[in-house]
């Protein structure tokens, strides 16, 4: 059964077993939307719930995020003809000053394995930046990631930039990073605190209602 | 006994009298408290094109910051950063400050050659290596090992350089970015050929890392480091823990809460202090120190909190 195997690739990081049976699959006249929701999206859920309890590790989670990749690339196309949409879209980056990218990249390819659109804005992310990218891209939600105590102000002072701009109550905003608390994300306004990359994603689609 | 007399019985889990002995990995606030670039900090292109004269006033220039450093914070052992970072400028600057402190302060430099959690596009790069490739990944393993070691080798016909800090950060606060299978396989084994071949010279070692070590705290002991450093509380460890299960197997160092130095209340800093000391002192084996260093953007005035405390309760009966 090409659904469970290419569940199975994915799930243990095997990019060229998840790239043959999705071949055989479409072959056998499986959709990609169901490749992607019955195989890629279920098995990167379980990725994500197998780090969070501390089953997997970050380089289990990047090869399982690579098979999916793989898998994307081609499905890609038949998702676009059959007019498939995302869970929702999400612009993300390290905040102002720092430059630590890790557990941002992290998150970024959790979000995309939950079948999320990521518009990666990097690290050292102004406030203006992120005014700026909500009007440019009209994300659904902002993840912001801090590792620095010593940054952590950025994210706040990112917040109040995109309450300014008259942005704020437009989309929901989730933040994390080593030093960020749940006390943190209350004073700074925050929708949501994630402590890893796979609470992240739960987290994500709670937020816009597609858990 | 001299400071770095004090730092090796503390390595060593000798009992002392009078204040435990403290230092930090690094002290990053040199400009605010001597008016001076710390030496890491310094950029050196122009090294090689500078008249010996030059260099030398250089050298007695960062030399005598470690030592300015090491006294107004009544640090027991030196960290050095060998600017421009070379075999012949480490023994330039070990020798230098030996003679300005008359071998007052525990000399070390960085000396890990295993795998710490990449940064930027080489964490996938190498998460990747590690499921394609995984027997060219140990062999570079050795070769790091093979040349760190001969480096020390090198640094020993000098003599002066008491030990090793070996930084590679191998955990977030969440655990182990290896899992403890992969760890055990990439790292455990050239870990303890590092920490074995340093001890063979002579060397002491101490193995760093921050975040939650205490899934793979065993193959961090397997070589017998003298210390463990940082015992970093914001990654769940706790000294006490590790003091009770560990405390008779490995000299430990830090453990104050260096995100509270930052975002916490003074409050919270003493009884981080406070903490540390009091599961850390007993039978010896301790150094106080925060759970990283003073970095960057760290409040002065918090490390002289943290050292107040220390002053005045960091000392054995």
């Amino acid at each position: 059964m090409n659904l469970e195997t290419i569940y199975e690739a994915v799930l243990t990081g095997n990019a060229k077993a998840a790239v043959t049976e999705t071949q055989a699959a479409l072959e056998a006249e499986i959709s990609a939307p169901d490749i992607l929701h019955q195989a890629c999206i279920p098995a990167m859920t379980e990725v994500g719930r197998l780090f969070e309890i501390g089953e997997k590790f970050v380089p289990e989670m990047l090869i399982a995020a690579r098979a999916m990749q793989k898998v994307l690339e081609i499905i890609k196309p038949l998702l676009v003809a059959a007019e498939v949409k995302t869970v929702g879209k999400v612009v993300i980056g390290t905040v102002a000053g720092d430059l630590h990218d890790i557990g941002k990249n992290l998150v970024a390819m959790m979000l995309e394995g939950a079948g999320f659109e990521i518009i990666d804005l990097g690290t050292d992310v102004s406030p203006e930046k992120f005014v700026t990218a909500v009007q440019e891209y009209q994300p659904d939600l902002i993840g912001m990631s801090a590792l620095l105590t010593t940054t952590m102000a950025s994210i706040s002072k990112s917040i109040e930039a995109l309450t300014e701009a008259g942005m704020r109550d437009s989309i929901k905003i989730i933040i994390g990073g080593a030093p960020v608390t749940q006390d943190f994300t209350d004073k700074v306004g925050a929708d949501g605190f994630a402590a890893d990359a796979g609470s992240a994603s739960r987290l994500a689609k709670s937020l816009l209602g597609a858990a | 006994m001299q400071p770095r007399e004090r730092f090796i019985a503390a390595l060593e889990r000798r009992p002392l009298t009078g204040r435990v002995p403290h230092f930090e990995l690094v002290f990053f606030l040199t400009m605010e408290a001597f008016g001076k670039v710390h030496p890491y900090h310094r950029n050196y292109t122009q090294w090689i094109q500078m008249e010996e004269k030059e260099r030398q006033l250089h050298r007695h220039d960062m030399a005598d910051l470690y030592l300015a450093t090491a006294e107004r914070y009544e640090h027991s052992a030196i960290f050095l950063h060998p600017n421009p970072d070379n075999v012949e400028e480490t023994r330039r600057m070990v020798d230098l400050v030996r003679e300005k402190s008359d071998d007052r302060y525990f000399l070390m430099r960085h000396g890990d050659a295993t795998f710490a959690i990449p940064t930027g596009s080489a964490l996938t790069e190498f998460v990747y290596r590690i499921a394609d490739e995984p027997e060219k990944v140990k062999q570079e393993a050795q070769e790091r090992v093979n040349r760190a070691l001969d480096r020390a080798e090198k640094l020993k016909q000098n003599g002066g350089l008491d030990g090793f800090a070996l930084c590679s950060d191998y955990c977030f606060n969440s655990g182990p970015f290896l899992s403890p299978t992969m760890f055990s396989e990439f790292v455990t084994p050239y870990l303890k050929q590092l920490i074995e071949g340093y001890k063979e010279m002579g060397y002491y070692v101490i193995k760093h890392t921050d975040g939650n070590i205490m899934p793979i705290i065993e193959d961090l002991l397997e070589g017998k480091p003298h210390a463990l450093h940082s015992l970093d509380p914001q990654g769940g460890v706790d000294i006490a823990q590790v003091k009770r299960d560990y405390g008779d197997r490995v000299c430990l160092i830090g453990n104050v809460n260096s995100g509270l130095m930052d975002t916490g209340t003074d409050e919270e800093v003493i009884e981080s202090v406070r903490y540390a000391l009091k599961h850390g002192m007993p039978n010896g084996g301790y150094i106080f120190s925060t759970s990283n260093c003073i970095y960057t953007g760290m409040r002065l005035s918090r490390y002289e909190l943290m050292l107040d405390v220390w002053r005045k309760e960091g000392i054995y009966n």
